[in-house]
């Protein structure tokens, strides 16, 4: 059971690498907040899986954290981009 | 028993996380690809984490935190997106050259017509 936790938080950062592509080549902000936003989702359960994989119980707070405060990131540019702010 | 649901579950989210991200790759203009982050966040990690809750117990350190966090992306995520995608369009990025619809120019158009 241990294995499979480990395999699922790899499988789930090597999608986070597929996004790192648009984060990189996005034509404009918006894209990368879209993909850094999805991003973060993966990290959450990728940080969940891996302390469940080894045992450690204080990187469930981090994984609660991520998945409780990453979502204030795009509402804060969202609000950046719309009063013209950048 | 409970390890081939565990994995069953984590492959399905697994497969709808890696769709996801090659249609946020892919598709044409920034309001497609909204469409597809949030259809990934949805049905890529509810999976997987309901596959922590079978394989952990709902009541145990790590089920609890899993369930918690699918709460809290379900809440969060839409939230975000709409945001997202409004601020997206009052920046003005264009739209995909092939989209057929516009429904909020039109209203607009209608509103300043006569």
């Amino acid at each position: 059971m241990k294995g499979v936790y480990l395999a699922v938080a790899i499988a789930e950062v090597a999608v986070m690498a597929l996004l790192l592509i648009r984060v990189a080549a996005g034509p404009t902000i918006s894209d990368r907040v879209v993909a850094l936003n999805a991003m973060s989702t993966q990290a959450a359960i990728a940080v969940l899986f891996f302390a469940a994989y080894a045992d450690r119980t204080i990187y469930c707070d981090v994984a609660l954290w991520l998945s409780s405060f990453s979502y204030l990131g795009a509402i804060v540019w969202s609000r950046y981009l719309e009063r013209e702010l950048l | 028993m409970t390890e081939i649901v565990v994995i069953v579950l984590a492959a399905v989210g697994w497969a709808f996380s890696l769709s996801g991200a090659v249609g946020i790759l892919r598709m044409p203009d920034v309001y497609t690809r909204i469409q597809c982050s949030s259809k990934m966040i949805t049905m890529g990690a509810l999976p997987v984490l309901i596959a922590l809750v079978v394989g952990e117990g709902a009541i145990s350190v790590f089920g609890s935190r899993a369930l918690l966090v699918a709460v809290l992306l379900l809440v969060v995520n839409p939230v975000a997106s709409h945001a997202l995608a409004r601020a997206a369009y009052k920046t003005g990025v264009p739209m995909w050259p092939g989209a057929v619809a516009d429904q909020v120019a039109d209203r607009m158009r209608r509103r300043s017509g006569p």
